[in-house]
This record gives C-alpha cells, structure tokens and sequence, in this order.
C-alpha cells in the first residue's frame, strides 16, 4: 500500500491491473523500487514486464491500480515526470538518415537541453561513430545508442527494456558496465530481462514475473535461500559408493541418481564431502568430477513456474 | 518552439539523405510535366514546312519572320524542287511557296496602285487530311494577316496570330496547374506511410516517451510536408513557364494560399490513411486506392466539360477537382468550374473534416 511505501522509494507500483480484451498482460502487480537501486523484472516473453514498465513511464494507462514515479503520480503529471525520466525502448532504428551526433543532439532538444554528446560518445563507445548513418550501426551499436538516448536528459530513473537482447556476451558485458556506471552516478535503474545471469550479476532486487503477475521478489540470495537452502554435491556414478553408505553421510537429506551422476543434497558442504572422501579412499577410488553446485535463479524460476524460462 | 525547429529539420534532412524518395517526390512531377508537355505541344500543333521563297525579297524575308514567330511551324528554307524530294521523304509535312513579284506587288500598293492579287502556293499531303487541312488554315491565316496587314489593319492582324498561340498553349496550360495539384495531392497522402512506419517502428512510441508534445511533432512532420510542397510548386511552374511557355497570371498570394490550403488538406487526409492502417503495407494499399481515383476522376487531366455525366458527378464530390480549378483560375485564367469561393470552402471543409477524423483515431502506438 503506498500508505506504507518507503521514504526514498523512486517507483511505487501499487496493484495495478491491465487487460487487452481477454489477456490479462498485468493481472494486479505491486512493488517499490528505492533510490539508487538496480531493479529486475525477470520473466519470460509475454509475461507482461514490457507492459508493466510501460505503464510507469506513462505510456499506457492502467485500468486500475496506482503508479507513482519520483513521488508523482505517473497520469497527472506524465509531461513533469517524462523530463526527469529515461527511457531505451525495444528499439533502436530510430530516424535511419540522421548521424549519431545529430540524433542524440535531436533528444536533447526534445528536454531543452544543451546535450553532453561527448561525454555520452565517450560513456557509450560511439566516438568513432558519431558522424555515421545510425542505419549504418552494428546491432550492438544500436542498443548503446538507444541506451545512449535514454541518458540525454540526465534522468534519475532510467528504464531499460532488454537491453542486452540479441547481443554477443562482449557487447553484453560491455553494456553491463555502463549500467554500472548509471547506478554510480545515484541513478535509480528499472530494467527487464529473461538472461537469469544478467539479472543475476546487475540486479540488486528483482521480480520473477510469469502471466502478468509477481509470483515473488527481493534480492537473488534471498530468492534462492527461501526455497534452496541446500547445496548438490554431485560427481559421476560410476564407481560409486552404494546407495546406503551414501544416505548415511553427515547432513545428507536425499540422494538422488541422474543419468551419469549422483547428486547429495545437503545442509553443510564440507561434513558431507569430508565424509564422501573418506569413504572412496577407503575403497582406493575417488568421486569422478566431484562438483558442488548452489540453486540458481533457474531453479527458482522452475520452481515457482513448473518450466524453464528458456524454452 | 526550438524543439518543432529542431524536429522540422531532423525531418528534412531524413528526407533529403533518402535519395529514393527525394526523387520521387520532386523529380517524378519534373519528368511528367515536361513528358505531357512535350506530348501536347507535340501532338499537331507543331508542324514541318519547306519555305520556298521565290521572290527573295525584304517583304517575303518579314514574312517569313512574322510566320515563324507566330505560327506552330518549323520553316526550312529550300527550293521547290528540293522541297517536293523533302516532302517525298517525309522530312516535311507540306510546302509553302512564296511566289517571285510579291516585292513588286507590294511596291505597287505603296504607289497606289491596284495590282493583281498574287497567288502564295500550299503544297499538303491529302493522305494526311488532318494535317493538311491544319497547313491550309495556317496558311490561310498566315495570307490574310498579310493582307490585313498590308491594307493598314494592324489590329486585326494581332487578334488573329494570338488565336493561333492561344489555341497551342491550351493543352499546356491546362495541363500544369493540373500536375501541381496532382503532386500537392501525392505528397498529402503519401505523408501517411512514414507516419505507420514510424509507429510500426516504435518511433512515435519512443517520441512519446520524451516531454515531446504531440502538436510539436504533428507539427514539424506538416511544415515538412510544406516545405516538400513549396519546392514542387516551384519546380513545377519553373518548368511550365521557362521551358512550356506558360503565361502565369493572377494574384501570387491567392496562388500561394491554394497551394497551401490544397498541402494541408491532403496532408490531413494522408493523416486520416495512417489512422486506419496498421501496417506499412496497409498504407500503401490505401493510399493507391484514395490516390487513384482521385488522379483519374477529379477533372485534373480533362476538362470536366468532356467527362460523361456520371463521371462528373463522381468529379464534384473529388477534392482534387477543387483544387485543380482553383490553380487553373488563378494561375492561368481558366474557365472556373466553380467560384473560387466554393472551391476554398469544399476544400477547407475536407480540412476540417478530416483533421476531426485523424484527431479521433490516429493512434500513436
């Protein structure tokens, strides 16, 4: 309820419900982004995160619910919070005629700026760029320049929608930095995405969303710890230790035999591989590709969705 | 203010640097007006004589001058003989011989006297009739100016060499404003393509995610249009008046502000297309479909005088064939199908009508 919202929350979002005919794209979503933070709305395509920030940035009205932005509320004052706000749509072939210089010049007139352009060349790697066609732009390039437009206004809050999508894992990890960079700076950051390691390694908080609706959110330890508090020690079956000897090792809760391997699940790591490498060296042998491996934000998202987001 | 400025000239510049549609929007009329203007001026008005000047004096040398200059026929100077063999050939559509003693004739009159009437020769081709006929009225004229002129009925003469000119420049001169309306009328429509291309691409999406107001941006994408606008029009009549010879007349102002009344209401209605379609290729069907019937029954390429009647009744509800009459009566004196009057109030009315529709439904996502 926005009555308990946070003194230094940025973005409230309050209940709020949109429906085209039938599809219910946002079906009751509520959460609060603070000042300075890195927020994630992870979901698969078509789970209505596109939709939910578009409403905040006041580009549809939702049928019912409340959105605030920098304390206003997103349908009285859209023009107020527009220039305080930036925006990287899912798109980037904006004007194809004009020159990076130009088009970022463009935006800036838009918020009657005098535009940094040199330092957002700089920022975004386009220096080389700048007297280029944008249609002549590598796709990579394109989405800095779109991310690049979305900083032309100094925004507090910028919204970012996929903004590593269809890029290779350089690119990606470049585009990580600048987002970095942003938050650096005591910009508040709202973005979405279906990469779980991108969300993983940006998001400060973020929100698994599935059908238009929050199933749950805050920081990955804490989706993860919620429901995974053990960790699967896994290594090869062949070779293995029985079953029973298995089951009695310390912390052990379940065994579990896969294809190839076996998998402990348990409470404590090292008193239960202690105890594994004890016993295979009694038998002259040792556990084949020994791996401890945590939940990740895939196991949550198969958890609370019964499927994997990258089908 | 400076963002529809800056917005207007990012428009331009797209505008300019897509060499596809910069050709198209201002060679394309280019092309058509000299292409029909040269099919008119082509099409029996002009025609091949052999000038076989037997008396080789000053009078038959003034003659010559006075036809050349006034009648649509190229003279080449040759002897009867060499002129038949040209005609033969078909290098020449007939024979004019101006016989030895017209001088003499002539100094005759000056002195008083009463001289024979002197015969001046047609030679035309019955196989041809048309032409021949059309040589033997110039001719004709050509032979009675002189006599009008020469018993001091100077008058008469002059009324005489502008019904020929007159009749030669009708075609053209009918013809241009008619093309500036046609390409007034394109660009209108056309506006409706990038404007779905925007919105397919998530432009105006993009725009509208910035304090951009929504007037600004209509605004810039019109004033471009007019500028696109202004251009053609004087491209266009450039053409008419230097290389067709058309005689502009009338009010520049009142020229000009049907201009931009004809711009601003086919602009409306490309906004009116791009309010119904959603996809590039639905704009594109639309707008051939508005487009066509506008360019064929709107009276802009005939006068509405030849249409059959319920061709013409199809013409009165066009827009176009408004706009088409008040270019013509402005810009070159011709016949008004309706007062000017109605023509400004059918045309504003669409304005209106259309800019009520486009404010209604354009949706800008």
């Amino acid at each position: 309820m926005l009555g308990r919202a946070r003194v230094d929350a940025v973005i409230e979002v309050d209940d709020v419900r949109k429906a085209y005919g039938d599809v219910k794209a946002v079906d009751g979503v509520s959460f609060q982004v603070a000042k300075g933070e890195i927020f994630g709305l992870l979901g698969p395509n078509g789970a209505g995160k596109t939709t939910t920030m578009e409403m905040i940035e006041g580009l549809h009205a939702p049928d019912s619910g409340e959105l605030r932005v920098l304390g206003m509320d997103v349908r009285r004052f859209a023009s107020q919070i527009k220039s305080r706000i930036g925006v990287q749509l899912q798109t980037a072939a904006l004007y194809p005629q004009l020159t990076v210089t130009e088009l970022l010049d463009l935006f800036a007139s838009f918020f009657g700026r005098r535009p940094a352009t040199e330092r957002l060349l700089q920022d975004l790697e386009l220096t080389e760029k700048r007297n280029a066609r944008t249609k002549t732009l590598s796709g990579g390039q394109q989405q800095r320049l779109s991310v690049a437009l979305a900083l032309v206004n100094d925004p507090e809050v910028v919204f970012l929608d996929e903004p590593t999508t269809g890029l290779d894992p350089a690119a990606r990890q470049g585009l990580w930095g600048v987002i970095r960079r942003m938050q650096g700076e005591g910009r508040t950051i709202l973005m979405t995405t279906h990469y779980m390691e991108e969300a993983e390694a940006l998001c400060d908080r973020l929100a698994i969303m599935d059908h238009g609706r929050i199933l749950d959110s805050g920081t990955v330890d804490e989706l993860i710890g919620r429901r995974f508090r053990e960790r699967g020690v896994r290594f090869g079956r062949a070779g293995a230790p029985e079953e029973e000897k298995l089951k009695a090792l310390p912390a052990v809760s379940r065994v579990v035999y896969e294809a190839d391997e076996v998998v402990l699940y348990t409470g404590d790591v090292s008193a239960t591989i202690a105890a594994l490498l004890e016993l295979t060296s009694r038998a002259r042998t040792e556990p084949a590709n020994l791996m401890i491996r945590r939940a990740s934000l895939e196991d949550v998202f198969l958890e609370l969705t019964g499927r994997a987001l990258r089908d | 203010m400076r963002r529809l400025a800056a917005l207007s000239v990012a428009n331009l510049k797209s505008f300019v640097r897509d060499r596809a549609a910069l050709f198209w929007t201002l060679a394309f009329p280019v092309v058509f007006v000299i292409l029909f203007g040269t099919i008119f001026s082509g099409s029996g008005a002009q025609y091949n004589l052999a000038w076989v000047d037997q008396d080789g004096s000053q009078t038959s040398t003034q003659l010559r001058d006075a036809f050349a200059g006034n009648a649509p026929v190229d003279l080449t100077d040759a002897t009867l003989e060499e002129a038949k063999a040209k005609m033969q050939s078909g290098d020449v559509d007939g024979i004019l011989v101006i016989p030895r003693g017209l001088q003499a004739v002539i100094d005759g009159v000056g002195a008083g006297q009463h001289p024979d009437p002197i015969d001046v020769t047609v030679i035309t081709d019955p196989s041809r009739s048309n032409t021949a006929l059309a040589i033997q009225q110039i001719a004709t004229g050509l032979v009675m100016a002189a006599n009008l002129r020469l018993s001091g009925a100077a008058p008469l003469l002059t009324v005489l060499s502008e019904q020929l000119q007159t009749n030669q420049l009708n075609a053209v001169s009918f013809f241009v404003p008619s093309i500036l309306a046609m390409a007034l009328m394109q660009l209108g429509v056309f506006a409706s393509i990038p404007l779905v291309q925007q919105r397919e691409k998530l432009i105006l999406k993009r725009l509208n995610a910035t304090p951009l107001p929504r007037w600004a941006f209509v605004g810039s994408n019109v004033a471009v249009r007019l500028v696109i606008a202004a251009v053609q029009t004087a491209l266009i009549l450039g053409i008419g008046v230097v290389v067709l010879g058309v005689q502009l007349q009338g009010n520049p102002l009142l020229i000009g502000g049907f201009v931009l009344l004809g711009a601003l209401t086919f602009t409306s209605i490309g906004y009116v297309i791009a309010s119904f379609a959603r996809t590039e290729e639905a704009a594109n069907g639309i707008t051939s479909v508005v487009q066509f019937p506008l360019m064929f029954l709107s009276g802009i390429f005939f006068p509405l005088e030849v249409l059959p009647p319920y061709l013409k009744t199809v013409a009165t509800f066009m827009p176009l064939t408004y706009l088409g009459d008040a270019l013509r009566q402005t810009m070159v004196g011709g016949a008004p199908f309706v007062p000017l009057s109605v023509d400004f109030a059918v045309l504003g009315g669409w304005l209106l009508v259309t800019l009520a529709i486009s404010a209604r439904f354009f949706r800008w996502q």
